[in-house]
């Protein structure tokens, strides 16, 4: 049976660098001759595995990082796929008219021959800024669906980030903003999907709880930097929309929490009646590959 | 050496204690790590939203970061590589402490509203503080793990009890 000071504590403190293995030296107390042999034995023991321990530790450690870096290798290259923009480099719509109906704006292109266009509901509030990332990765391919008559998109602004914007107001006059292209614009091929993906361009787009966010005049100057007219400045300076944008967010906001079973957030897609899975890089590809 | 009832008893309680930690450290970054990769749009949103990085830097950190939570994750429910597990994650705890309290004093906001729906609550005093205090108890974890890497049930202890039982000097044992 090992004797004396020599033994392991198992409850003392652990060498640096040690996985939990001890090299204690055994105590310098004066047993008789025989223990002193088989004590100086056990240091010798003890001192080989103190090496071998320490040669294990830097293994594993060595080991350890390999495995960090693997793990975040695989997830970086997951990553990439994951936020992958689809359709990079369509651009801008081009044929896409929008109507407006009890405010929310319908953006389709009835003059594609021979298609039955998916539908789809687009829950989005202006000053969110998850949608500006969704609207960078997704933007251009519902831009091309739209132009070929495959997608149409009922486009619902909702309001409920105004208290988090700089004017306390942005939400609510970004959407009106958007209701006065749609009404004086809306035909107009493509004017109102290029104002509304630049609303949500990077730069563009305010921040929550930021210190500034766009004026009216901003936001008219910005549709008619995208081809709206006179008239829709005009309607936006004068705020003239705000009272439907309002009314809108009132009637998006319940039909979306009837589709999601309460949860009110942005952004979302609803397909007849329920909410789509929006986090695969290709929702959208699958949901027009649909029969 | 003849281990004492007191002394194994405590030996379990420290064992007991450990495990807790390393499996509790553990959970913890693999709950937190597996969220942020299954919503790679919120988690750029929510780098970005600490105003701290350059933005050529922001999707990259937030590409990796997921993983790198995992990863550690992964090392503490192994028990492998305890200590430096710990010490990475005690680092990157660190790390997140520091930018919530930068975000506190420059009074920023660092929770999207995107996912609230009504009545959002204004950014206030006690969610950073109350984040800051849950940080501060995960750092805990990690720093007794530091202290003390030999877990029960771990690749460590596996690795230290063959090695004492190669060379002849595992507890109890003697070399005659």
């Amino acid at each position: 049976m090992a004797q004396g000071s020599s033994g392991r504590k198992p409850t003392g403190p652990q060498n640096k660098g040690s996985t939990g293995g001890n090299s204690s030296k055994s105590a310098a107390s004066k047993p008789p001759k025989g223990k002193q042999q088989s004590i100086s034995r056990k240091s010798v023991a003890q001192a080989r595995t103190s090496n071998t321990n320490n040669r294990t530790q830097l293994i594993i450690g060595a080991v350890a990082i390999v495995v960090i870096a693997a793990i975040i290798i695989i997830g970086i290259v997951m990553n990439q796929k994951a936020t992958a923009v689809q359709n990079a480099g369509y651009g801008a719509s081009t044929k896409s008219v929008a109507t407006e109906a009890g405010g929310v704006v319908t953006v389709s292109n009835p003059t594609a021959a021979g298609t039955s266009p998916k539908v789809i509901d687009l829950y989005e509030d202006a000053l969110c800024p998850v949608c500006a990332e969704f609207e960078a990765q997704f933007g251009q391919q519902i831009n091309q669906a739209v132009d070929e008559g495959k997608l149409t998109v009922n486009v619902h602004m909702l309001t409920f980030l105004d208290p988090r914007s700089f004017s306390q107001t942005y939400s609510t006059r970004a959407a009106a903003a958007m209701l006065c292209v749609a009404q004086e614009d809306g035909s107009q091929a493509g004017t109102y999907l290029g104002f509304h993906s630049a609303l949500f361009a990077s730069g563009t787009q305010p921040t929550e709880g930021g210190t500034s966010d766009l004026s009216d005049q901003q936001l008219a100057d910005l549709a008619t930097s995208k081809g709206a007219s006179d008239a829709a400045a005009q309607c936006i300076t004068s705020g003239q929309n705000i009272a439907a944008a309002t009314a809108a967010d009132k009637s998006s906001t319940a039909t979306l929490s009837t589709a999601t079973g309460g949860r009110v957030g942005t952004p979302t897609v609803v397909q007849n009646g329920k909410p789509v899975d929006i986090q695969p890089p290709d929702w959208l590809t699958t949901l027009l590959a649909q029969q | 050496m003849a281990v004492t009832q007191a002394g194994s008893r405590r030996v379990l309680a420290w064992d007991v204690v450990g495990l807790v930690a390393r499996l509790g450290l553990a959970a913890v970054w693999l709950l937190s790590g597996f969220e942020k990769a299954s919503d790679p749009r919120e988690t750029i949103v929510a780098v970005r939203s600490y105003e701290l990085l350059p933005e050529s830097l922001v999707s990259t950190v937030a590409a990796m970061l997921p993983y790198l939570e995992i990863s550690l994750g992964v090392l503490l429910v192994l028990g492998f590589a305890t200590r430096l597990a710990a010490v990475l994650s005690a680092a990157l705890l660190l790390v997140f402490i520091g930018g919530v309290i930068s975000a506190a004093v420059r009074g920023l906001s660092i929770d999207c509203g995107c996912f609230g729906g009504g009545g959002t609550v204004a950014p206030g005093a006690t969610t950073y503080t109350l984040e800051i205090l849950r940080d501060i108890g995960f750092l805990t974890l990690a720093g007794y793990l530091i202290w003390r890497p030999d877990t029960p049930l771990s690749i460590d202890r596996f690795v230290r009890l063959r090695a004492e039982s190669v060379a002849g000097t595992a507890e109890g044992e003697s070399v005659e």
